[in-house]
């Protein structure tokens, strides 16, 4: 069973059909890119599996659980993670403080322990900061933990958003071009991160432009146009793909 | 230190109705009065800090609350006879009730339309509290409401008669409100409200359901805007429709604005300077809005954060 099962995932606007009965399926441990140009309905198809879209036709589902059109703080509590395109930070919060909220949703749910601050609840939180000083120190951002997120720069803010998608140890991790407009030094890391966690062997779920990155990582690339799914394979057979070339570079 | 400083403001206010009796001997009632309306109007604006400064909704259905309080207590109070402590129990209940029951789909619009929805409700609040003259007597006004009684029905009860009385007790109620914001903003309560705040698609993918805390903070703030309500109308002993106007919402908007939305200290500070300044500017009577019109408009301009954003910029500050 596919850890993510896609059926006939259909998104309209307005009459434009953004994403056309796409069926795509995801094995647990895979690192699967999903490319195709601007406006072929990449991000659209992760806004409706991740809740933020209602789909209007076809399924989602999670390790054989039916989450379609569930709300986006139900599917990340089910442990599907997600990065956004644009970089997405609580401005106001701290940067150790951004990890920290990640984590506590997925652990423990009564108020009045939190409100009165049981021992357990300091214990999870003990817990949480120990995790959140590893991440920080993975992308780097130690030295910035009790700074404003909304101080940061703009890679900093997207190494910190990657840091908190990561806090709950999510089994599925969608992330919406981690690589784009950040300097070449970050591409490279962005890389090593997502590697990293391939081999751990978490599953990962990737759009991104850039190329380079997705040809060198990927193990299976799934290529999107004007909604549809036009081609899947390994990095060589869709280089060579005359769908996809036709799909990027016109006819 | 900070936490001497907070003792010793602690026990300058437990001790204000000495102080005020050997600093302005012959001015004592009058002083006490504008001290017992601060700590209620600080109650208050708290209670309002948390939905607008913590989980960043623009309501301005605060009177709605404060006035389903305030009547709540005058009716149970006159004209079924309850004890006061019941009645403000109920107050607050019935408070909180309605924001759960009109919170659910006001919380649909979003941000400008959310605003205007609850400023709908404030407005339809207040025209029921003057139209339904068979229960809240309307501009008549409800009147002959009993002094607070302290204490169980049949046991022994403590009447808050006195002004240094009833200041304490409006101190006690705003120590109350101050712990319960306390722990309500701070620490993983606080955090998921302000990362709702700060960024709800965000809040979302963090597992936060957004609808479930600010429900939460628009309900808790509901029923302890009603229990200050009731508090209000147990020091007046009359309730008028007039209390719960527009005015009430422009007067917190400008504590918890200028004072520093989202900071206990901004809006304790906030809650001083606009409910006490009003009456010591009543010593030049001619120029007193110009004065205090300006003073806003110099807040509003130098300090965007509120008297909060000019304490944190000071030299040496202390946060």
């Amino acid at each position: 069973m596919p850890l993510l099962e896609i059926r006939g995932l259909e998104k309209h606007f307005l009459g434009v059909t953004a994403v056309d009965r796409v069926d795509l399926d995801v094995e647990a441990g895979e690192l699967v890119s999903l490319i195709g140009p601007n406006g072929s309905g990449k991000t659209t198809l992760f806004n409706c599996v991740t809740g933020y879209l209602a789909a209007d036709a076809g399924a989602v589902r999670f390790r054989g659980r039916d989450v379609t059109n569930a709300p986006p703080h139900r599917v990340a509590r089910l442990g599907i993670g997600r990065t956004f395109q644009q970089v997405s930070v609580f401005p106001r919060l701290t940067a150790l403080e951004n990890l920290l909220v990640f984590l506590q949703q997925h652990q423990e749910e009564r108020l009045l322990a939190r409100l009165v601050r049981a021992r357990a609840v300091r214990r999870l939180e003990a817990e949480a900061v120990e995790r959140a000083h590893r991440l920080l120190d993975l992308v780097g951002l130690r030295a910035k933990a009790d700074a404003p997120a909304g101080s940061l720069s703009y890679g900093q803010r997207k190494l910190l958003a990657f840091a908190a998608a990561l806090m709950p140890d999510p089994e599925l991790l969608l992330l919406d071009e981690p690589a784009a407009a950040v300097n070449p030094t970050m591409i490279n890391q962005m890389k090593e991160h997502i590697l990293a966690l391939h081999r751990q062997g978490k599953t990962v779920l990737l759009v991104e432009h850039n190329m380079d990155v997705v040809m060198d990582i990927s193990r299976r690339i799934v290529v999107l146009d004007h909604g549809q799914k036009i081609a899947e394979g390994p990095p060589e057979a869709i280089r060579r793909d005359p769908r996809v070339i036709e799909a990027y570079f016109g006819r | 230190m900070r936490r001497a400083a907070w003792l010793a403001l602690g026990a300058a206010c437990f001790a204000a109705p000495w102080l005020v009796a050997a600093v302005v001997p012959g001015q004592q009632r009058y002083v006490l009065h504008v001290l017992i309306f601060t700590a209620l109007f600080a109650a208050l604006a708290l209670s309002y800090d948390l939905v607008v400064g913590h989980v960043g909704s623009l309501s301005l259905a605060h009177p709605a609350f404060f006035g389903t309080g305030a009547y709540t207590a005058a009716i149970l109070s006159t004209g079924a006879g309850w004890p006061f402590v019941a009645d403000v129990a109920a107050a607050v209940a019935a408070a909180a009730v309605v924001a759960a029951v009109v919170g659910v789909p006001l919380f649909r619009l979003t941000e400008h339309a959310f605003a205007v929805g609850t400023l709908g409700l404030g407005l339809v609040a207040w025209i029921v509290a003057n139209n339904w003259v068979e229960v809240t007597r309307g501009p008549l006004c409800i009147t002959g409401i009993p002094k607070p009684r302290l204490g169980l029905p049949g046991g022994p009860a403590l009447a808050v008669t006195t002004l240094p009385a009833h200041y304490w007790l409006a101190l006690a109620a705003l120590v109350a409100v101050v712990l319960l914001y306390r722990g309500l903003t701070t620490f993983r309560l606080g955090r998921a409200f302000h990362a709702v705040r700060d960024n709800e698609p965000l809040a979302g993918a963090a597992g936060i359901d957004p609808l479930k805390y600010r429900m939460l903070a628009f309900t808790i703030a509901a029923g302890l805007a009603g229990g200050v309500g009731a508090l209000y109308v147990h020091y007046l002993s009359v309730m008028c429709p007039e209390e719960m106007t527009i005015a009430l919402t422009v007067n917190l908007l400008v504590i918890v604005f200028l004072g520093g939305a989202g900071s206990l200290r901004g809006v304790l500070l906030g809650a001083v300077l606009f409910t006490a300044l009003p009456e010591v500017l009543r010593l030049a009577p001619t120029w007193r809005l110009v004065i205090y019109g300006g003073l806003l408009l110099v807040v509003v301009v130098r300090s965007p954060g509120g008297l909060e954003g000019l304490l944190r910029r000071a030299p040496g500050a202390a946060r």
